[in-house]
């Protein structure tokens, strides 16, 4: 029995120069579909959200993004059960979420962040008149044609869409031709 | 130093009895006595077969664990002389099984356990060196063609210093061929 599991995206801080291009190029394709987001700048009238997040370290910087994990902390804190696996993937769906932030204290990489809910050009207003927010992390793009943005941007190939299984198999093999150079070792 | 158990692929048939020989110690022998889809096949070894050879691969038991390094919830440790995954702290970031350069390591269900979405629990998978086991690796133990061997730090020691000792009469030959 082969149970299937999640891909998701890493950051390379050998490679990453911190350009946010990823940052830019994933709040663009997630805001098409309910703001006028178009590929300039002038265009932008809401605030930007991305679902990755560039992070500066003292080795350097790298983009942060979900794990998909298979235990998903943040899925198994949510109350409202506003995150769900979908096709493998944890995905948050804006609309049952309620801003309580207890997916974001699960999280051990600080994958998600509370970000506004932006719709049709403007942020969206509570009952109160606060902005309404969401609990935004990275979705690898699902419905999005060509996948991750945020790979397909970054001018230093700095992110990599991991398969995990497949890569783990190809490194099986790595090791198995790597063990006809040890045999001998007696 | 750790121990690991270290595959010869002229040795190995590829029968995979090394796997079944895992599961069984990890699971227990009613494994043989249960339906089959009830329980889930998970070694901790991967039969590798290409073209050229068939020989399983399983974790090194590295000195220095990338594996151990990127566990953002400190699930790894080192135990004894083996390199062990908490499956309890485990919340199947997959960090690991992507730092682990001989893919040793992989994700698998755990039995009755479940998720908030009522899924089953997911988690890192991979060899402990049947870490409390008493008579030590399964694999080993039934391996019929003994190509599985557990390399202890004594053996790999005595290897070295014999293979030392070889180079060191290799070349005082070369200097001194009359003696």
């Amino acid at each position: 029995m082969k149970k299937e599991i999640g891909s998701f995206v890493v950051g390379d801080s050998t490679k990453c120069t911190g350009c946010k291009a990823c940052e830019l190029a994933c709040f663009t394709v997630h805001s098409r579909k309910e703001n006028p987001v178009g590929k300039t700048v002038g265009t932008v009238t809401v605030p930007v959200t991305p679902r990755l997040y560039l992070t500066k370290f003292e080795g350097g910087c790298m983009p942060i993004q979900c794990k998909h994990c298979e235990d998903a902390p943040c899925l198994n804190a949510c109350t409202k059960k506003a995150i769900t696996r979908i096709d493998h993937q944890v995905i948050v769906d804006q609309e049952k979420c309620i801003g309580c932030k207890d997916c974001m204290q699960a999280c051990p990489f600080g994958a998600i962040a509370l970000l506004p809910v932006s719709k049709g050009g403007k942020v969206v207003a509570q009952v109160s008149g606060e902005t309404r927010v969401y609990a935004s992390k990275c979705d690898l793009c699902q419905g999005i044609e060509g996948g991750p943005a945020c790979v397909r941007v970054c001018p230093h190939q700095a992110l990599r869409l991991v398969d995990p299984e497949a890569e783990r198999e190809e490194k099986n093999i790595r090791a198995a031709e790597a063990l006809l150079l040890t045999k001998n070792w007696r | 130093m750790n121990y690991f158990v270290k595959g010869n692929p002229d040795l190995c048939i590829g029968c995979r009895t090394c796997m079944i020989g895992c599961v069984v110690a990890h699971e227990g022998k009613h494994i043989f006595e249960i339906d089959p889809d009830s329980y889930t096949f998970n070694p901790k070894l991967h039969m590798v077969k290409t073209a050229k050879l068939s020989v399983p691969v399983q974790c090194k038991h590295c000195e220095n664990p990338a594996c151990m390094a990127v566990c953002p919830v400190g699930a790894i440790s080192r135990k004894g002389n083996a390199v062990v995954i908490d499956t309890d702290k485990c919340m199947g970031c997959k960090s690991c099984m992507d730092a682990c350069p001989f893919g040793a390591i992989n994700m698998v269900p755990v039995a009755g356990s479940s998720q908030a979405d009522g899924s089953e629990k997911v988690v890192a998978n991979k060899c402990d060196l049947c870490s409390g086991i008493p008579s030590g690796p399964a694999c080993v133990r039934v391996c019929p063609t003994a190509a599985l061997t557990l390399v202890t730090e004594e053996e790999l020691d005595s290897a070295m210093e014999k293979k030392r000792q070889e180079a060191a009469r290799t070349a005082y030959r070369e200097m001194y061929p009359q003696k």
